[in-house]
């Protein structure tokens, strides 16, 4: 379901000095597949995500992402526009980040309603409802994130990111606030969540325990020219 | 979760800010509407043309201070005119009584003529300087009742349009009517009282009352004259600064020995020769002013040529009212205005460039407003990059991140605007409430002007505009830069 090509990112320094940041020539991820990208920090791991989420642009190259509907070809997502790459990620992408990043004027289900706000689709609150029970949070609906724990927030942030019943669930270090029984649950609800929706995973981490319980495991080192040398 | 869902919450998120620039749109959009409202309706209520008479003659000086004196009974009269001036129209209409005649009726050349020989609808004197618990008494003749000299009522024949146009009007088809009593006689000291007198005062028919010398301010010692009036009558509501008035005879006016003393002192100024110097009055002084016969009618002791008058109020056919007033204002002594222009006047050259600073003063306030939005919004904005860049994450457009700052700034800017209307209205109910207590009258503060509906559009346009500065920065927010670290 994507495919990259020749896939490449570097920062300009206002000083006028570039900084390669991702050189990757060939990966694909299959449909329905639930990978560990594992890398450290410094590595490229984020900046590969907002590429892949349309988040940042690409530099060069081509990243294909075939889903339904998108026929053979699929669509270049790194040829689109910013506005098209907005409209496709809150279409087709859901992204939990390292902290939980729910807006704090929102309730613990109208954060998860705002998951389905730019999807195009209509608001949806049974399955709003339903990803929360799924996360345990049934009894903490109309909880602000203040008054829930950081476990709960995150958990929270998983239901959102589903929330689309996105294709492509990205995860960025989803577990590095968290402690190791609170890491391990939320690990189990992406993993299990996505299973329920059919959706592909690709987690990024530097922790090996929470690569294990991936199917496949890919060292970014691997894939990107860029700082193989810092590869964990 | 819609895109108006999204917008409360945004601005529940910071209610107190919010508020606070709600509350300065609300005050600066108040402000401009009540100018609006007051310069509208003042110039609806005081610039009216439809007043029941059309020529309004005084001592020379300002037209103005003399409409203001007369018709609204504010500000202070600006001397007299002889009595003679208002006898020799009045003779014309039969309103006098008949003592006035000329003593000798085979030498009508005796009596007064009036200088203005055209038809004269209707007459009517005015004398002031007195007044009641703070309400001004005007001295005149029963006709302004529609009343012979005597006070009994002057029956109209149906039908008698002549007749008919004798009797004086307030305004075009009203006329003044007694509530309760009856008019007063010409030479006795009876009173009308005006609607808004008796419900402050608590006057009633039978009740009596002593003026006051002039309008003492708060604090002076009022100088109160011995004569005793008796209210024979109480008029209904007018709706004009005449519910605010009670009205005596202008003979029992000019039987207080203060008045006949001045008045006098002016006939002597007036004739050239100094005035003797005067002892101060002694009871028996007083009492030479008048006697009173059995019937409580006065016995006058001023001599006619001293009587003195604030006002003449004349209604003529509209064709000769410019003779009327061109022939008053060309005599030394007098001038005659249409108390319809003076207002018109008044409203267009005097009161129109205050209200061009006002309108400035408004615009200014728009400014302010908009400037007020775009801080508010532009610091909730800067504090909120990271909540900007969440929803960007989550598949917010560009262009619906602007949408949404433009909408919180012309959301304040509508709500401010629509309760600073309604808030203006409310202080413009509350000048109008003072107006009335004032001159008898307030302003229609109701009345939505399409003047009042462009302003609150200009402000939530201006308001629209000022929140595309902030909706720019939020446009240019860095996604990938406020979702790293926290």
């Amino acid at each position: 379901m994507l495919a990259i090509s020749n896939l490449k990112k570097a920062f300009h320094h206002p000083d006028g000095g570039t900084v390669d940041i991702l050189d990757v020539p060939a990966f694909d991820v299959a449909a329905g597949q639930q990978l560990a990208l594992i890398g450290s920090s410094g590595s490229g791991k984020t900046t590969l995500l907002h590429v892949l989420a349309g988040i940042l642009a690409a530099d060069s190259g081509t990243l294909v992402y075939r889903l339904p509907g998108t026929g053979d070809a699929g669509v270049d997502f790194a040829a689109l526009s910013e506005g098209q790459r907005d409209r496709f990620r809150g279409a087709h992408i859901g992204y939990v980040f390292q902290t939980h990043h729910l807006l704090p004027a929102f309730t613990a289900l109208e954060n998860v309603l705002l998951g389905m706000s730019f999807s195009g689709r209509k608001p949806d609150k049974p399955w709003a409802m339903h990803l929360l029970e799924r996360v345990g949070l049934q009894d903490r609906l109309r909880y602000r994130p203040a008054k829930l724990s950081v476990g709960q927030q995150q958990r929270v942030a998983v239901a959102r990111a589903l929330a689309n019943r996105c294709a492509l669930l990205l995860a960025d270090e989803p577990t590095g606030a968290l402690d190791t029984r609170n890491a391990q649950e939320v690990i189990g609800l992406i993993q299990s969540l996505s299973t329920e929706i059919g959706a592909t995973v690709l987690l990024v981490t530097h922790d090996l325990q929470i690569a294990a319980r991936f199917a496949r495991q890919v060292r970014l080192a691997e894939i990107n020219r860029v700082g193989q040398e810092a590869a964990v | 979760m819609n895109i108006f869902a999204l917008l409360f919450k945004q601005m529940r998120q910071r209610s107190l800010s919010t508020a606070l620039t709600l509350l300065s749109v609300m005050l600066g959009v108040a402000l401009a509407v009540a100018i609006m409202i007051c310069q509208r309706e003042g110039r609806a209520a005081f610039g009216q043309t439809d007043y029941g008479y059309n020529v309004l003659i005084g001592p020379k000086g300002s037209g103005l201070q003399l409409v203001m004196n007369t018709v609204y009974h504010i500000d202070v009269s600006q001397g007299n005119v002889p009595f003679e001036e208002y006898e020799a129209l009045a003779r014309r209409t039969g309103s006098l009584p008949k003592e006035f005649a000329p003593a000798d009726a085979t030498q009508p050349a005796a009596a007064p003529r009036s200088p203005y020989p055209g038809p004269v609808s209707w007459v009517v004197p005015y004398a002031v300087g007195d007044s009641y618990k703070g309400f001004r008494i005007v001295a005149t003749m029963p006709i302004l009742f529609g009343a012979n000299p005597d006070g009994k009522p002057i029956v109209v024949p149906e039908g008698d349009a002549r007749a008919a146009s004798h009797i004086p009007e307030y305004r075009p088809g009203h006329r003044y009517t007694i509530a309760q009593g009856q008019p007063f006689a010409y030479n006795k000291f009876e009173a009308v009282i005006g609607s808004e007198v008796a419900a402050a005062t608590g006057l009633k028919v039978g009740d009596k009352f002593q003026a006051t010398h002039g309008m003492p301010k708060e604090g002076e010692t009022p100088d109160i004259h011995d004569e005793i009036w008796t209210v024979v009558g109480v008029l209904d509501k007018t709706f004009t600064a005449n519910d605010r008035v009670l009205f005596i005879p202008l003979m029992s006016f000019y039987s207080i020995w203060e008045h006949a003393e001045g008045l006098d002192a002016i006939a002597d100024i007036a004739s050239n020769t100094r005035p003797a110097p005067k002892p101060a009055a002694t009871q028996e002084e007083e009492a030479k002013a008048y006697t009173l016969n059995p019937d409580g009618t006065i016995n006058l002791k001023l001599p006619k040529d001293k009587w003195e008058i604030s006002a003449i109020l004349l209604k003529t056919p509209p064709t000769t009212q410019g003779q009327a007033i061109f022939v008053y204002k060309n005599r030394p002594d007098t001038m005659a205005v249409n108390p319809a222009t003076v207002m018109a006047e008044f409203f267009d050259d005097i009161l129109g460039s205050i209200v061009e600073m006002f309108r400035v003063m408004a615009g200014i306030v728009v400014v302010v407003a908009a400037v007020s939005i775009l801080v508010s919004i532009y610091n909730s904005v800067a504090a909120r990059n990271r909540e900007v860049a969440i929803l960007r994450a989550l598949g917010a457009t560009k262009t619906r991140i602007l949408t949404l700052v433009c909408l919180e700034a012309t959301f304040i800017g509508l709500m401010g605007g629509i309760a600073g209307l309604v808030a203006g209205h409310l202080a413009a109910a509350a000048a109008s409430a003072y107006l009335a207590q004032w001159i008898g009258h307030g302003i229609a503060w109701w009345r939505a002007g399409w003047m009042e509906l462009l302003y609150l559009g200009v402000v939530v346009l201006v308001s629209f505009a000022a929140g595309l500065v902030p909706a720019f920065k939020a446009f240019r927010t860095q996604v990938a830069a406020n979702l790293v670290a926290e």
